[in-house]
């Protein structure tokens, strides 16, 4: 039986399970148990809660239930399991664990709450803390918003702690000793006499003794490996083509299959598959919902078939041009209609009526995931049961869509989550695997890998939305006096919604998170957020509403500043008022050896903060003018994220961050014609390449608290960049991509 | 038709226009090789045939003459080629989904050029995509594999 | 290095002809000055086509991405230089995405093929956004044209495109590209007609 410790720590109880042949340790939370994954698959009488740790005759596996997308998250996970542990993470087995409701995510809804995010006054904690209750309701089992880091800090050290000490008191009582006397080491108990009994050896009598649930956690001067340099788990798998993603599962007799969708809210009006149906290789041709696909024996096959296939369409209701959309934005910053005005300091109106406001107004486009591993999964569905191999950011959400589309119970669900070749976002979506069950329903018992083209992954993304931000403002020599920012967006948090549970009511703050929740001081700020009407759906991208208004935010604090002829990183670091916030530009001064924008003629730098994920990020861009169009010379980047748990990681997820950032504001872009991207691969969507990639350093500062590194290197990118060709050829960039107005060498 | 991939000889039974990735992955499910992109944008396709890289998604297997060496055949996890046990040392993968790309790049770089300089790496590897934009680990770890494949 | 003789001597062995042409040269001087120009005009218009220039490129050795299938113009992505092997081999073959196939055709955005190494035109043959008259006065000039009177030059078109070279790509270029305008049989005649003429060149 499962024995539930009591130890309550914001709200989830640590404790223990047998399971066969050893034990389990885990969480509950508030005492109320939730759906037990590990019920299932278990001998009758045994039970299990949601564990993090299993130890029985074989090993130790640790078990990291939050997706990996190539951000090393189940790495790090299961090092923080393994250092209160006592087990050297490089000899354990790492799982991602089933689907369950008990491994909730409390931390990725607090980025929508209208607190700023350095504002740690206790209104604003207790807000946070009160959003654990919508997520607990949804039971949300999610892998976005950075979050992985701030969830698993404390919950995965507590459960490796109480193993720990469990397993000590197993071997206490076996040797009859006290287990104060006891200590840990590589995975065994160390009694006095100095002889070690392994884990894997008291693994069954620890099942049958109450947890131990009194532990301290170790002060991190105690720590072995977090804080220190590690080498994640995959990177041999990686560098050597023996990691197996999604996309390279292979079960016995698995056909393949592809699909070719119509625009997102079109209908197909007629289809001709004769010429696809006699194609070699071709074992099946289907209309599925909106999209024609192909089962063969390869995906070529499979993707050559759908070529031949004549599809017809008729089209959504929605804007699909280019053109309407921007209209449609202009429409809603004209129009004045406030979604949500979260920031409100002074009257900006009656101080910008005082002086000749600097004015600007910005644009950025849609933006495609594009992860490389393309979209896919692979489905085999039976009469009873189905069982799914994808890799998602939104386990829950893909069992509780498949019970609706099978009418199969959830318990009949089986979904192995798998490593994921990057997804930016895009896994949040559900799409892909619908379709994926869809065909496989189609021959019963058969498994069946679905697998995009890319220009199915281009023309059919959800994407970061385009977006429109007018800024007015005043600036003197003692800064910035007056800011006023709005932004028309569509709502990703609705769209997003919409599609996998129901949109919620109320503004959506992600349209100017970045902007209205940034730590500066200016006696007259306004932020509004204007709600543009939905024309393609549109989803996540990488730091989400931060990817656009860190862009406008930190361009127009630049445009200020240079009108007022201040340093602006001085100027950012005199506005700012917030400690942890401050800290990090001045690191950024040191580290980039800032001595002003301009470096010499035809050179120049820039700067741009931004705040996104609770995490302060600070970025120096500099850049030279060739003949042959800007060059990136080096590029510098901090952030605070309070403690670093994987410093070899941490530093490639900001400088990672930071040119993802720069490659998509360089480079990127989606037109929209007919309802479609005009972009169907990456020939038109060329993002960072080697030769474009400036020399990087980065510098990461713990003064905060414990916050997630896979987001908040993006959105100072955009604006230090331009700020930097701005002090380099005096031109500012307002619209993205850069490549609109200018050639990069 | 015939293939020698890593040194073993196959017979497959496949159209002679699909081209070598689709063989590589689908038909000897060798699935280091990566589908990215399909039109010699990405690199995550690269193998080598003779010792020069090729994008397999571009090589139609009935237009494929030479020994076809990939990612598998490079190094193994126990016997690491100097590029792969660089690519570790340097911790370059984040996703990792175009790293075997990138390593056949690399090696086949070497191959032609013992010690290339900075601008021959960027001019040799910028045709394979990282999304992850693990580059400047990239940069590092190729000078550090020349370095040791000149030392051994 | 005579580079076009190298090119030739790796074109595909010979067999049935992928794109057969005639070479029917007329008498010297039977054709017009005028006539010769507005042939040449037409030839003009062949070479500076994008299927043609963007691989007849100058002393840093980049192609080029230009015509409709481009937005804007400029320089091939993925920061690929030929090198003075004008073939890639110092770093990054051409021929590692440029595959030599048995056909010329490829699926739209990919690495077009030939069905020989693709590589760059030698760095004398520069035609990349040089006027017409420069680019008569280059073909005139055999330090500069590879050594070729104006029937060699017919000639070469008609031996390139019969072994599926860059010649023949350019007027069947598959994947839904552009071609080179007016089709080889009459580019090889516009380049006798205007050696018949004594290779007038336009101011």
């Amino acid at each position: 039986m499962s024995r539930a410790g009591r130890i309550a720590r914001r709200g989830f109880l640590i404790g223990s399970a047998a399971v066969l042949g050893g034990v389990a340790f885990g969480a509950w939370r508030y005492g109320r148990p939730l759906p037990d994954p590990f019920m299932g698959d278990l001998p009758q009488g045994q039970s299990a809660l949601n564990p993090y740790v299993l130890i029985d005759g074989e090993g130790v596996t640790l078990i990291a239930p939050r997706a990996d997308k190539g951000q090393g998250s189940r790495w790090m996970q299961a090092a923080l399991i393994a250092e209160e542990l006592d087990v050297d993470p490089a000899t354990a087995r790492i799982e991602a664990g089933p689907v369950s409701a008990a491994y909730y995510n409390t931390s990725v809804l607090g980025e929508s709450l209208p607190f700023r995010p350095t504002d740690r006054g206790w209104l604003a904690e207790a807000a946070r803390g009160a959003v654990d209750v919508p997520s607990r309701l949804l039971g949300f089992q999610i892998t976005g918003g950075s979050s992985s880091a701030p969830d698993s800090f404390e919950k995965l050290r507590l459960a490796g702690a109480v193993a720990r000490e469990t397993l000590k008191q197993a071997a206490a009582l076996r040797e009859g000793l006290d287990r104060k006397d006891l200590s840990t080491a590589d995975g065994a108990v160390i009694l006095p006499d100095g002889r070690a009994i392994p884990y894997t050896q008291l693994a069954t009598e620890a099942a049958q003794i109450d947890p131990i649930d009194q532990v301290v956690l170790r002060d991190k001067s105690q720590w072995r490996w977090l804080g220190r340099k590690m080498r994640r788990g995959d990177i041999v798998a990686k560098s050597t083509g023996t990691q197996v993603y999604g996309a390279d599962l292979r079960l016995p007799d698995m056909l393949y299959a592809s699909v070719r969708a119509v625009p997102q809210g079109g209908r197909i009006t007629s289809l001709d598959s004769a010429d696809a149906e006699q194609m070699r290789g071709v074992r099946r041709v289907l209309q599925i919902g909106e999209a024609v696909a192909v089962i063969a024996e390869t995906s070529w096959h499979a993707m050559q078939a759908l070529q031949a296939v004549d599809l017809q369409w008729a089209a959504p209701d929605t804007a699909g041009n280019q053109d309407q959309i921007w209209d449609s934005l202009t429409q809603a910053l004209d129009q004045g209609d406030v979604d949500s005005r979260l920031r409100n300091d002074g009257d900006v109106e009656a101080a910008l009526a005082d002086g000749q406001p600097v004015t600007a107004e910005y644009r950025v486009p849609f933006l495609a995931h594009a992860p490389l591993e393309p979209m896919n999964a692979t489905v085999r569905v039976d009469a009873d049961r189905c069982e799914i191999w994808t890799g998602t950011q939104v386990p829950d959400f893909v069992v509780s869509h498949v019970a609706d589309l099978t009418g199969l119970p959830q318990d009949a669900i089986t979904l192995h989550n798998q490593m994921m070749g990057g997804s930016f976002g895009r896994r949040l979506e559900l799409d892909f695997i619908m379709q994926a069950v869809r065909i496989a329903a189609e021959m019963p018992g058969q498994p069946i890998q679905m697998i995009w083209s890319r220009a199915e992954d281009f023309t059919h993304d959800q994407p970061r939305p385009a977006q429109i931000a007018r800024g007015r403002g005043l600036a003197d020599k003692t800064g910035i006096r007056a800011l006023d920012l709005a932004v028309a967006s569509p709502s990703v948090t609705a769209s997003w919604f919409g599609r996998v549970w129901m949109a919620p009511p109320g503004p959506d703050n992600t349209i100017t998170a970045g902007a209205w929740d940034q730590p500066f001081a200016i006696p007259d700020y306004r932020v509004t957020g204007h709600r543009a009407a939905e024309t393609v759906p549109v989803s996540s991208w990488r730091s989400v509403g931060a990817s656009a208004n860190g862009f406008f935010h930190g361009s127009f604090m630049d445009e200020l500043f240079d009108a007022a002829g201040i340093d602006p990183l001085q100027g950012l670091i005199d506005a700012c008022d917030d400690r942890v916030s401050r800290l990090v530009l001045e690191e950024l001064r040191e580290l980039s050896g800032w001595t002003g924008r301009d470096l010499r003629p035809g050179r120049g730098r820039g700067v741009a903060f931004c705040l996104s994920f609770g995490v302060p990020c600070a970025e120096v861009v500099e850049v030279t003018e060739t003949p042959q169009g800007i060059r990136l010379d080096r590029a510098f980047a901090v952030a605070d994220i309070g403690t670093v748990l994987d410093p070899v990681n941490a530093e490639a997820q900001l400088s990672g961050g930071m040119l993802f950032g720069l490659g998509h504001a360089m480079n990127c872009e989606l037109t929209y014609r007919d309802h479609m991207p005009q972009q169907t691969n990456y020939h038109a969507y060329q993002a960072m390449r080697l030769y474009q990639a400036p020399q990087v350093q980065v510098r990461l500062l713990e003064n905060g608290p414990v916050r997630g590194l896979g987001e908040p290197g993006v959105p100072p990118a955009a604006p230090a960049l331009a700020n930097a060709i701005h002090a380099a050829t005096g031109m500012r960039v307002r619209e993205l991509p850069m490549t609109r107005q200018l050639r990069f060498a | 038709m015939q293939v020698t991939v890593n040194g073993q000889t196959h017979d497959i039974d496949a159209d002679p226009q699909m081209p070598l990735l689709w063989a590589l992955r689908e038909v000897l499910n060798l699935t280091g090789t990566k589908y990215g992109c399909g039109i010699a944008q990405c690199g995550a396709c690269t193998v080598h045939v003779d010792g020069m890289a090729v994008r397999s998604c571009q090589l139609r297997l009935g237009d494929l003459n030479g020994e076809v060496t990939t990612i598998e055949g490079l190094g193994q996890p126990q016997a690491l080629h100097a590029v792969q046990a660089a690519w570790i040392d340097h911790q370059v993968a984040q996703c990792g989904y175009c790293q075997s790309g990138q390593v056949m790049s690399a090696a086949a770089l070497l191959m032609l050029n013992a010690s290339p300089t900075d601008q021959d790496i960027d001019r040799a590897m910028s045709g394979n995509l990282c999304r992850c934009a693990t580059y400047p680990r990239i940069r590092a770890a190729v000078h550090d594999a020349a370095r040791r494949l000149a030392g051994s | 290095m005579r580079w076009a003789a190298l090119l030739l001597a790796l074109a595909a062995p010979a067999g049935a002809e992928v794109m057969p042409s005639v070479v029917a040269p007329p008498e010297p001087g039977s054709v017009s000055i005028t006539d010769g120009l507005a042939a040449w005009a037409r030839v003009y218009e062949v070479v500076s086509h994008p299927r043609c220039a963007n691989c007849h490129t100058g002393s840093d050795h980049r192609p080029m991405w230009s015509g409709p299938e481009y937005d804007n113009a400029g320089p091939h992505g993925m920061n690929i230089i030929a090198g003075e092997s004008r073939m890639g081999i110092e770093t990054l073959p051409c021929a590692t995405c440029h595959v030599t196939a048995s056909t010329l055709d490829s699926a739209p955005h990919a690495a077009p093929n030939a069905m020989i190494d693709w590589r760059l035109a030698p760095v004398e043959m520069e035609w990349f956004g040089l006027t017409s008259a420069q680019v008569c006065a280059q073909m005139s000039d055999p330090e500069r044209n590879g050594d070729r009177d104006w029937i060699e030059l017919a000639r070469h078109l008609q031996e390139d495109a019969a072994h599926g070279g860059f010649v023949a790509w350019g007027f069947q270029p598959g994947g839904d590209r552009q071609p080179a305008p007016h089709g080889l049989q009459s580019h090889i005649d516009d380049v006798l007609k205007w050696g018949a003429a004594g290779q007038p060149c336009p101011e």
